[in-house]
């Protein structure tokens, strides 16, 4: 990997703001980030810290455009080193990055009934151009790395539990790493051998150059993962800088979810 | 500049509207979501659709929503040729290179192009299908209005596409009207895809039907549009049917498109009134 290339953020967000007007009560406006400005670098992982309300997850939602935001700017840098305006751009062209450059795994498997485990995964593969044997390896391998046993393979998704769910989606997530990483509190309902063995997948992830931007709700992953920690409270950045000096300020209330 | 690369539009709808009764001065104004009724008070026309602009490329669904009467099936008939549009223009780029405006086609090639390229499947499978006629009878019928004449040929898609939909072939002599709910929109959609239609268009595909039910057809229903790169429209009032089919979809309310947003952005971040209450509602 080149360094030139590494200096240049994969995500850079400036004064990101996210109003939000609720019509039908009384048209107030709430509003859940406030000029919101930081960077991620290839193979950084940022992690998100602050108490619920903080806006971490907004933060998160505003940059995949699940949010709309508001005002401020969403410079993301293509596999071409273009770069694009996130906030800005057709809502096909936020279509076409989704799932391919941009990748957003959350605490939720979105409902797909009757899709087995193996065939969801392949589909995230294929979904960003890989030929189906190939996403069909690479979907057993993280299955596999993720202790998803082969009796699940071909087991419909609805009727797993909440931490296989959770397993299987960071599965299909990971599959063809994309250059952005949206990572919602994805190890929230794992037990301590499996959360082991996500964590172990997600920090592979940093040394392939990948950007990761991460909300965790323990001080432990944030510990282990983070190379960077931004600090929020009520939707600003409040503290920003590498995880030895900011690690050290936080207290296990700070990031409960 | 960007350099992402988006797959070109396969139907294009610009300025689509829909008048019932005579069409007067200000009809337009006096009329819509900010007035909140599409029926012109002075003259008694509705205006079922007015200023509808969407485009939906190859492999994508684009869903509209909207309560009953808010013009989202009158959109998707204009666009079927079933009613007559009272403005705007339509079209399709592998229809004569998308050089003609489906709208003002003569009758006789509007039909020939309907045959081959868009296919509709409604929510009310008697719409679609001969209910007094088999399955294979249902599934026969574009195919020699598309030209087929061999027998066995015929059979043999037929037999192809009930497979693939998931109708048992032992079933495929018998009535439709012996068939459950399910089973008859599987048929539907087998016809609907006798052609290889480039365009889709699904009117409410799983209303009416058991919850496990739909949710066969609807995972049916999405396979078929990754398979074969379907261009497809669905329109339905029931959002998990969008959020499973779409990634864009369009808000009409009083004949107007009041919101075109991403789909999880609807969902989680509607900014119309309208929307607003509409997603509120439907997670009540």
């Amino acid at each position: 990997m080149s360094t030139a290339i590494a200096t240049k953020p994969i995500l850079d967000v400036r004064n990101l703001t996210k109003s939000f007007v609720l019509h039908n009560i009384d048209g107030r406006t709430v509003t859940g980030l406030h000029n919101v400005s930081f960077t991620v670098e290839p193979g950084q992982h940022l992690a998100l810290a602050g108490t619920s309300g903080a806006g971490k997850s907004t933060l998160l939602r505003a940059i995949y455009r699940t949010y709309a935001p508001s005002s401020g700017e969403v410079w993301f840098r293509l596999s071409d080193d273009s770069v694009v305006n996130l906030a800005q751009i057709s809502d096909p062209e936020i279509v076409a990055l989704r799932g391919r450059q941009i990748g957003y795994v959350s605490q939720f498997l979105r409902a797909q009934p009757r899709r087995s485990v193996l065939d969801l995964v392949i589909r995230a593969g294929v979904s960003r151009g890989m030929n189906v044997a190939d996403a069909r390896e690479l979907g057993i391998l993280s299955l596999r790395r993720l202790n998803i046993g082969e009796q699940l393979w071909d087991v419909h998704t609805s009727v797993l539990s909440g931490g296989e769910k959770q397993r299987v989606n960071i599965a299909a997530g990971l599959i063809s790493p994309p250059r952005l990483l949206l990572l919602d509190e994805p190890v929230s309902a794992l037990d301590p051998e499996n959360r082991e063995s996500a964590i172990q997948l997600i920090s592979e992830l940093t040394h392939q150059g990948v950007a990761v931007l991460a909300v965790f709700h323990d001080l432990d992953a944030i510990a282990r993962l983070a190379t960077q920690i931004v600090v929020m409270q009520k939707g600003r950045i409040i503290n920003n800088g590498p995880v030895d000096q900011i690690l050290p300020l936080l207290h296990p209330g700070d990031v409960q979810p | 500049m960007s350099k992402i690369v988006i797959p070109d539009a396969v139907l294009k709808v610009s300025g689509l509207g829909k008048i019932y009764g005579p069409i007067t001065d200000g009809a337009i104004e006096r009329t819509g979501s900010h007035v909140g009724t599409a029926r012109d008070y002075q003259t008694g026309s509705i205006v079922a659709a007015w200023d509808v602009n969407f485009e939906v490329a190859a492999g994508e669904a684009l869903g509209i929503v909207g309560e009953s009467g808010s013009g989202k099936s009158t959109v998707l008939r204009c666009i079927a040729g079933d009613i007559d549009s009272s403005a705007g223009d339509v079209r399709l780029a592998t229809f004569e290179n998308g050089e003609s405006n489906l709208l003002s086609l003569d009758a006789a090639t509007r039909r020939k192009m309907r045959i081959d390229q868009v296919s509709v499947v409604y929510q009310d499978p008697a719409e679609g299908l001969a209910l007094g006629v088999t399955a294979g009878g249902n599934i026969a019928d574009p195919l020699t209005a598309a030209g087929w004449r061999n027998f066995e040929g015929i059979r043999a898609r037929a037999r192809d596409l009930l497979q693939r939909t998931e109708v048992p072939l032992d079933r495929m002599d018998d009535i439709v009207r012996s068939f459950s709910g399910g089973m008859r929109q599987r048929v539907q959609i087998a016809r609907a895809l006798a052609n290889n239609p480039r365009l889709v268009l699904l009117d409410e595909p799983t209303t009416g039907l058991d919850a496990s039910v739909a949710a066969g057809v609807l995972d049916l229903i999405r396979g078929l549009l990754e398979e074969f790169e379907l261009a497809a429209i669905v329109v339905s009032h029931d959002f998990s049917v969008i959020e499973m089919l779409t990634e864009r979809c369009i808000v009409m309310h009083h004949g107007r498109v009041v919101e075109n947003a991403l789909t999880d952005q609807l969902l989680e971040d509607p900014h119309h009134p309208y929307s607003q209450k509409l997603v509120s509602a439907a997670r009540a």
